[in-house]
């Protein structure tokens, strides 16, 4: 039986910067840009679904006179996370 | 990276890639803490050793308390990365073993003010000496454990010396548990991001 694969996770983007985000504490925009090699756009938008739908913190803060954003994921977008690992693992006919 | 779908198995390529890519070359500036406090420290005690032989006033101990303070000037200063950043696990586990040694740090150093008889020198170097084992350990790289090992078996030595000699001690026991282990993990790093 085949689960459903979560949509806002089904995205190149938006699951590579959930896979960053699941193997840190947290990570900065630049650090995002340099591992995705996506455009700031892009990734801006991205960010803010993820934001939009919990899975994500977004703290925009200054490291001297520069502005730093760092993202971390919360609770909810760990268990998402992990719900569609496992949704995939069925389409591939893995078992755990 | 673009917001295109993927199939079922390029989803399971890519977690793995971002993940094994996220874990290696977060290595750059692992030495930073251990560079800034051990320079603090070393230079401290120098300065220490030569207020106590020239002046035999006992106040010049009150200087120790500008490691903590610089140090934690500095790390504010120049400690956060001012490039791209990520937190790992390790990372934030070694900050916890060095925030709780360094509280017990202070702490002691507090009742130490009260007490003279008080083995201060021996203390802080088995404390520091055991946070730099720790730190080698987590990052599972054998150089800076040894160099915490031998940084936390030196606290036996001033109980054989005497008064400012104990002061040298500290001295060269904190270049080889602190500033050594600081110029390897940069060393590493570098060559981890070449």
């Amino acid at each position: 039986m085949f689960k459903e694969l979560n949509p806002l996770l089904h995205s190149e983007l938006r699951l590579g910067i959930m896979s960053i985000l699941i193997s840190v504490v947290e990570a900065d925009f630049l650090f995002i840009k340099e591992k995705t090699g996506a455009t700031v756009g892009n990734i801006s938008v991205q960010l803010e679904k993820l934001s939009a739908a919990g899975y994500i913190q977004v703290e925009k803060g200054f490291i001297g006179k520069r502005t730093r954003t760092v993202c971390k994921i919360t609770p909810k977008g760990t268990a998402a996370f992990a719900e569609y690992v496992e949704a995939l693992k069925s389409y591939l006919d893995i078992k755990s | 990276m673009e917001d295109k779908i993927l199939n079922e198995k390029e989803s399971l390529e890519l977690i793995s890639k971002m993940i094994q890519n996220t874990q290696t070359k977060l290595e750059s500036g692992k030495g930073k803490p251990f560079l800034i406090f051990g320079y603090i420290a070393f230079i401290v005690s120098i300065a220490v050793y030569v207020l106590l032989v020239t002046t035999n006033n006992q106040y010049a101990n009150l200087l120790w308390w500008a490691i903590p303070l610089l140090g934690g000037l500095f790390m504010y200063k120049f400690g956060r990365s001012k490039d791209k950043y990520a937190k790992t696990y390790i990372d934030r586990m070694i900050n916890t073993v060095w925030a709780v040694i360094g509280t017990v740090m202070i702490l002691v150093s507090f009742f130490a003010f009260f007490n003279h008889s008080f083995p201060m020198v021996s203390l802080m170097l088995l404390l520091s000496g055991i946070a730099s084992t720790l730190t080698g350990l987590i990052i599972k790289y054998v150089p800076i454990v040894i160099c915490g090992i031998i940084g936390t078996l030196t606290c036996v030595l001033p109980f054989l010396f005497y008064g400012s000699e104990q002061v040298l001690i500290y001295t060269v026991a904190v270049f080889v548990m602190m500033v050594i282990p600081g110029h390897i993990l940069n060393y590493k790093g570098r060559k981890a991001n070449v």
